[in-house]
């Protein structure tokens, strides 16, 4: 069927279609349940099979093993579904076990641990409050050659494992990039917006805060001082202007935002 | 002893990127941001002095001034900064500059121990001299010491029983056991 149908024709031919769809639609369900309960299973055992066969390259792309990731969860596999390696039932919990060399609980258990550890060490500069991209990056620091190759997917799963931690750690999304949070205290509407303000040049001033986002002066302040006072914002006073309120996040942030002058200047 | 002082135009050393953030050379209010900012400050003079193989470090080095950044970590900054990797035992100060140990007096000692021990050179004597710039010590670490820092490390060997300082100020003399 052409989806580029233009003129009334084509709008009578899609409304016909909607149309015999919606009559046939409950027909349709009732029928084909079990149809579909089939296909799941069938697709289940085949996703499986897939998995052995390209286990190596589920093991070493992190992109691969993303998008892996999302089907077993679309289709009801828990990838973190506990295993004992001993155990060779080979239902769907056992599958990661296969693909990643061991208990995947071993993988991301690990991975969280080391998650908590630079969060732990960048507290203090970052206020708790750490780029997805940078986590991800400190976290492979370290890590002998050869080994899996982690990805942000992975430490986002990481950080899931946290939850029984007490809300401390978590997922957010602010303007266009993501966080991990490692402190109890949530963001506000207004922290959120000046983090995503500074996600642009990488700082903040409060004249820009006021025209960029309509804010009175004194809200602007008080704001800033809040994020200070976390600890999520550095201070510049050498502006010979306003002073210059900076995202920690863009130290190690390179993309766009500050050159590095690693040349000695 | 300490080395010619480096432009930056030129510098060999490969700046983290926390040298091309501003808001680094503005003491911070915050005390754990200011706490971190202080930890970073320390690693990055230890990494700067031991690639230069600096043994001093003055409160006024051209390194805490980013000409291309048009910042400067204040003076006051800085001695605060000094005084902090004094008590983590990095520094010392030395009149108005400060040793900086990007290896510890203690290290160098083991270090002088084993070197000692490799070279069969128990019972020799030598003088600090000849063990800061004498052939004998071409292409170890020990070659340009500055020699307070090997008379420091010396002292440590002493103290262990391992070592025996004599003579006068300018041609101290050390025999290893």
């Amino acid at each position: 069927m052409s989806r580029k149908g233009v003129g009334i024709g084509a709008f009578d031919r899609s409304r016909l279609t909607s149309r015999q769809f919606a009559s046939h639609g409950s027909s349709l369900r009732a029928s084909n349940t079990e149809a579909l309960t089939t296909q799941l299973t069938v697709f289940r055992s085949l996703l499986q099979q897939f998995a052995q066969t390209h286990a190596k390259d589920i093991r070493s792309d992190p992109a691969f093993r993303a998008q892996f990731a999302r089907m077993c969860t679309a289709i009801g596999v828990d990838p973190l579904a506990s295993s004992s390696s001993s155990s060779s039932s080979g239902a769907g919990g056992g599958l990661w076990a296969q693909l990643l060399g061991g208990s995947v609980n071993d993988f991301y258990f690990e991975l969280a641990v080391r998650v908590v550890e630079v969060c732990s060490r960048t507290r203090g500069e970052n206020g708790g409050l750490i780029g997805l991209k940078e986590l991800t990056e400190r976290v492979s620091q370290g890590r002998m050659e050869g080994s899996t190759e982690i990805s942000p997917d992975d430490v986002k799963r990481a950080v899931e494992t946290l939850k029984p931690l007490g809300g401390s750690y978590a997922v957010i999304s602010v303007g266009h990039k993501e966080y991990v949070r490692s402190v109890p205290r949530e963001l506000s509407n207004d922290q959120a917006s000046v983090v995503e303000a500074a996600q642009v040049l990488g700082y903040v001033s409060v004249s820009m805060l006021r025209d960029n986002l309509g804010w009175e002066k004194a809200r602007c302040q008080t704001v800033i001082d809040d994020l200070m006072s976390e600890g999520m914002l550095w201070v510049d006073k050498q502006t010979r202007g306003e002073w210059e309120y900076w995202s920690p996040t863009s130290m190690v942030d390179t993309e766009g935002v500050m050159e590095p002058a690693l040349d000695g200047g | 002893m300490s080395a010619a002082i480096q432009t930056e135009a030129g510098d060999t050393f490969p700046f983290p990127k926390d040298y091309s953030f501003p808001a680094f050379f503005t003491r911070q209010p915050n005390l754990q941001t200011h706490h971190a900012q202080l930890e970073k400050w320390s690693a990055l003079v230890l990494a700067y002095a031991h690639h230069h193989r600096l043994f001093r470090f003055s409160p006024t080095h051209p390194v805490f001034h980013n000409k291309k950044l048009d910042r400067r970590f204040a003076e006051a900054d800085v001695r605060e900064l000094l005084e902090h990797m004094r008590k983590d035992g990095r520094a010392e100060w030395v009149g108005n500059e400060v040793f900086v140990y990007w290896r510890r007096p203690e290290d160098w000692a083991r270090k002088l121990e084993k070197w000692v021990e490799d070279t069969a050179q128990k019972g020799h004597v030598l003088t600090l001299y000849e063990i800061t710039e004498g052939e004998a010590t071409l292409g170890t670490d020990f070659h340009g010491m500055d020699g307070e820092v090997l008379l420091k490390a010396l002292n440590h060997l002493v103290k262990r029983g391992r070592a025996q300082i004599f003579g006068q100020d300018d041609s101290l003399g050390v025999k290893f056991f």
